[in-house]
Formats: structure tokens, sequence, C-alpha cells
């Protein structure tokens, strides 16, 4: 996909479909992304206007019109270059992620379980981020999370997120599966040990960036087998970008033909792709 | 009081209320549901006159009604037991086409991988589904609308529903018969789970899990009562489904039109005490159809004895297996 049939694919109110249909948030990030690195200013700032008045009163984005609460799309809005975004609307956004846990890392459920005579589950000890609050924590939400915060970080360092992106990193290792990588929540389920997925994997490496040690060696290892193997666009984007985060994408590597099938995959295929990989700084500023 | 834990005084104090509180409602009797057993010993062309069968028997006239034929589509793993296979999915859609429906669509909203159509594709779908891609729905990135069910029983404070699911004349479940680790079994109505669009609640739907993931799958149940139900036996999945059991094969389909009797039926032939399964027991009370008691389900083809084979059980449900209550 081109950079025009992303232009094309704009609805009329400013947003974009994940295919075709009412604009919703997601899509609308990462074509915004794409734009913005193509220098498509105007398409882009019309996109930003959308974000702007889809924003909820506590800060946090709704994943559509249709549905009133604030979810992990915030994250990705949290993305986009604050320049471009707005100063007031990104710093309410950045207050959400700093102020959102997962449900079993609040007050209230910690509390009822030990009144129920519940211990904790080592894999509750650091608080992620949920999918929508009032729902546990898991590794692609957290990971999203902790990377717009290391970007605000940068930017505006508090220790509230600094804070917030330690537990997170804390999260993600402790769920690191047996052999490396992530699945999409626990370690093991009833004893089963859980497998990795190559979406997942992407995501929480490029949320690690920076960090150093055996475990991540043996992720890394794990994504390179995946970027062989992978079936889906999505998830090869993330191996990619997770890949980058650490220096490891190997050199030349010419991803195998892969439709993409959605507008998301299609701009973070964009974002990564050519021999810079200049969209990818989006997403380490 | 000495060797009472919290968990066991909270759990008595509040069993004493429910006693005291509550009277058990009475259901009106309702006409008994139909089910049919059909043998089908492989996923060979047999099955596309077998389903023809079974669903002209089933549904009669179809002319001009839209269907949603709603598979269970879990994993890239096209030779595990995991997913519904292709081909009965096919066999489905041939048939509705062949009797006169005004549309047929597959749909479906994993709960897993983002990647529907990847994962479709992985599957066989294509392979085996000619043009499917525009035949099919992806249910997680669906148009949708907040429904506020006639009866609840979870903890969701708003639920919303794709409205391709809402709007077709009749959802077709098309699940797969399998052990599940957390509810016993996943059959045509945990299937409904594959409705609630992850576009809103993620990837897992795990506000269903805080919300009670059996009286979510009761609450998807009355949301949605012109729903039938068809599961796919031939391959089925033991241990510990609902994704890293084993395959068990057991060489039927079952269908028919009240859910809660077919997954009942299921639920009989995998050995498995249907009254044990709390979802079924929920979907029960407040249904003014549903049946749950055999004696209240007229079987068609094959007799349960004739086709009944143990489903491996976790350690955790054993006390669901059929005459150990």
């Amino acid at each position: 996909m081109s950079i025009q049939l992303v232009v094309s694919k704009q609805n009329r109110d400013g947003g974009w479909p994940y295919v075709q249909g009412s604009s919703r948030t997601e899509p609308t990030v990462y074509a915004i992304l794409a734009l913005l690195a193509s220098n498509e200013l105007e398409t882009a700032q019309r996109g930003i206007a959308w974000l702007r008045a889809a924003q909820l009163p506590d800060g946090g984005w709704p994943p559509q019109a249709e549905f009133d609460e604030s979810t992990w799309v915030t994250a990705l809005v949290a993305l986009i270059p604050v320049e471009h975004l707005g100063a007031p609307a990104h710093a309410r956004a950045i207050r959400w992620l700093v102020g959102t846990v997962g449900e079993e890392s609040t007050a209230t459920y910690r509390v009822r379980q030990w009144l129920l005579g519940g211990t904790q589950s080592p894999e509750h000890e650091f608080p992620g981020w949920p999918w929508i609050p009032g729902a546990a924590a898991w590794v692609g939400p957290t990971s999203l999370a902790i990377v717009a915060l290391e970007k605000e970080l940068a930017r505006r360092p508090t220790d509230a997120v600094r804070r917030r992106i330690e537990e997170g990193h804390r999260f993600l290792m402790r769920r690191m599966c047996l052999n490396g990588g992530w699945n999409h929540g626990s370690v093991r389920a009833l004893g089963y040990e859980s497998s990795p997925y190559p979406e997942t994997t992407g995501m929480a490496l490029t949320a690690l960036r920076g960090v150093r040690g055996r475990g991540i060696d043996q992720s890394l290892d794990v994504a390179v087998r995946f970027l062989g193997e992978c079936r889906s666009a999505d998830a090869m984007n993330w191996l990619r970008v997770g890949l980058l985060a650490h220096g490891r994408l190997p050199e030349g590597y010419s991803p195998s033909p892969l439709v993409c099938r959605t507008l998301p995959e299609a701009s973070l295929d964009m974002l990564v792709a050519g021999s810079s990989h200049r969209g990818a700084n989006y997403f380490w500023g | 009081m000495a060797g009472l834990t919290r968990r066991e005084l909270l759990t008595a104090t509040a069993g004493t209320a429910l006693l005291a509180g509550c009277g058990a409602e009475v259901r009106k009797p309702a006409p008994a549901a139909r089910v049919s057993i059909v043998k089908a010993p492989a996923y060979d062309q047999s099955v596309y006159d077998r389903m023809r069968r079974l669903l002209s028997e089933h549904l009669g006239d179809v002319k001009g009604r839209n269907i949603l034929l709603k598979p269970n589509l879990v994993e890239f793993e096209p030779q595990s037991s995991i997913n519904t296979h292709p081909m009965l999915v096919h066999a489905a859609y041939e048939a509705f086409r062949a009797m006169g429906a005004a549309s047929v669509r597959i749909a479906e909203g994993p709960g897993h991988r983002r990647n529907t159509l990847d994962l479709a594709e992985a599957a066989g779908y294509f392979k085996t589904v000619p043009d499917f891609e525009n035949s099919f729905v992806d249910l997680n990135l669906d148009e949708v609308t907040h429904v506020k069910p006639a009866v609840q029983f979870s903890r969701i404070k708003k639920l919303y529903l794709p409205n391709s699911a809402l709007g077709a004349d009749l959802l077709v479940s098309m699940a797969k018969m399998k052990t599940h680790h957390w509810v016993g079994a996943t059959l045509s109505m945990k299937n409904l789970f594959g409705v609630v669009p992850s576009g809103i609640y993620g990837w897992p739907k795990n506000v269903l899990h805080w919300a009670g993931i059996d009286e979510s799958i009761a609450d998807l149940h009355a949301a949605f009562p012109h729903h039938f139900a068809i599961v796919d036996g031939i391959v089925g999945m033991e241990g510990n489904g609902p994704i890293q059991g084993t395959p068990k094969p057991a060489g039927i389909l079952v269908a028919g039109s009240d859910p809660v009797a077919v997954d009942a039926t299921c639920c009989r032939i995998m050995k498995i005490d249907p009254m044990q399964v709390r979802y079924l027991q929920l979907a029960m009370q407040r249904s003014p159809v549903a049946q749950l008691a055999e004696a209240n389900i007229v079987q068609t083809g094959e007799a349960i004895a004739s086709v009944a084979t143990p489903f491996e059980l976790l350690p955790l449900f054993q006390k669901l297996r059929l005459g150990t209550a």
C-alpha cells in the first residue's frame, strides 16, 4: 500500500477505518504516523483534529465513537509527537496512562483477595496495563503504554512516569515465556507452559528497548526465528520494530511478501520498511 | 471457628444468606427440544450431504433469510483440532445457499490473535471456501451497538455487540467439541464469546472473565435467542482444551435449535454431566424454552449411548464426570 492509498482511505470526518466503515482510533493513529513520516502534513492534521475531538474527559481515548470509555488505544495516541497532537491533549493522555493499572493491581482487588484467603500470584506483583479498565493487565497494552511513557520520559521526565516504566518492565520480564518471547498473558496456565506469539514478542521487545540480559537475548533469538516463519503482516511488523529496538534486525533483511489486510498493518509496514527504517523512530523518539 | 479460613467463613455466610433469601424459581413447562446426532467419520465430501440433510430437517424454509455462520477460530494450526474444520463451514455455507437464504456470511472475532484473516488463511478457510474474504466479517472490528440483555447474569457494565451478528436473521454457532480449562466444556454457547468485539474489549476478551465466564456465556445466550447450534465433533479436543488439549475423534455432528439442549447432549456424549456445568444451569434458569434434562430432549439420528466416548478431563473437572455426582 502506498501513502497515497492511505490518503485515499481517509473518511470525511478526518479519521480512518480498519478496512472500511466508520473511523476508529487505532487505524487513525497509525495512518497519522505514516503520513507524518511521509511529510503529508495536511492530511495528518485532519486526522489529528478527529483524534482531539474524540478525547474523553478523563484524558483517554475510546476505540471508537460508539464506546464511551478510555482504553488501551490511549497509549497509541500518546505516540503522536506532542508538537502535532498538542501539549494539553498529550499531557492528559499521559496522566491517564500513569493512573491506569490492571484490575488485579487495584487496592480493591487486593483487599478482596486477602479477605478470601487468596495468595498473590508472582505475576501480579508489578502492575501493567489492561486493554480496558476493569480487566487484568496483558502484554500487548502494557508494551504500548511503556513505549508511550518512554517517549514522555525523554521529553519531560517525572518520577511517576519513571516508576510506571520500571514497573512495566518488571511486569514484562515476569511474563517472559520459559525459553524467551511472550504470549499475550501468563507464562503458564494451570501448570501448562504458554508458547510465545510473534506479535506480542515484537511488542514486548520494543517496550524493553535498552534492557539487557539473558532473557532478552533468548527473546531476540525467538524473534529472529519467528521472522522466518511468520504468517501475518501485523506480526512481521512488530517483530521488525522489536528487533530494530535492540539493533538486531538482520542486515539487509527483506520480509517475505505478506498481505497487509488492515490500515494499521499497512501503515506500520510503511513505518518500518526501507533501508533506514526512519519511521520506527516514532516508537522511541 | 478454629480451622475455618476467611474464604470458608465468607462462603458459608453468603450461602446461608442465599438460602434464607431466595426461593427456587419454578419455570413453566416448555416443549421438548429436538437434537440430532449424525455420524460423520471424517472430514470428506460426505459432510456436504450430511449437513444439507441436517439443516433441512431442522430449519425447513430459510428463503430470504440472512444467515451468519460463526465458527470457532482460535489458532494458526490447520492440523490440530482447535478450530472448527473449514470443510464443515463450507458445507453449511453451500447448504444455506442451496436452501434459498438471501445471504450467507461467515463471521468470527478470535479472542487470542488479532490477525483474524491471517488466522483463517492458516486454518485452511481460504483454500476451502471460495471467495472466502468477501464472505467473511471480522467481528472484532465490526460496527457495534450497546446491548442490554433482557436477562443479565454477569457483572459486565456495558455489553457492546457487533451489528453483523445482531442484524442476522439466524446466527448459526458452529462450535468445536472441546473440553475447556475454565468451564469444563466449550460447545455452541461458549462459542458465542467470539461475537464479543475485541476491538472494544481487547485480546483476549478478559473483561468477560472478570464479569464471570459462566455468567457471560448465559448473557450471550440470552442476547441471541435466534441461534442455531452445530457442534463439530468429528474430531474434538480433550484434556487441557480449548487450545493445548489433544485431538479426540468422536465421529459425530450434533445440531439443534435449542443451544442448551445441543450442548447438554454433547456433554452426555463426552461423558460430562451437563447438570454440573454452571453456564448450562444459568441459561436454563431464565430461558422460557431451553431444555437441559435428557427426558425433555427428543433425540434424532444416533442414540447418545451408541456414540458416547469419554473426553479426558483435567483433574479440576473430574467432578463433572457423568455418574460421579
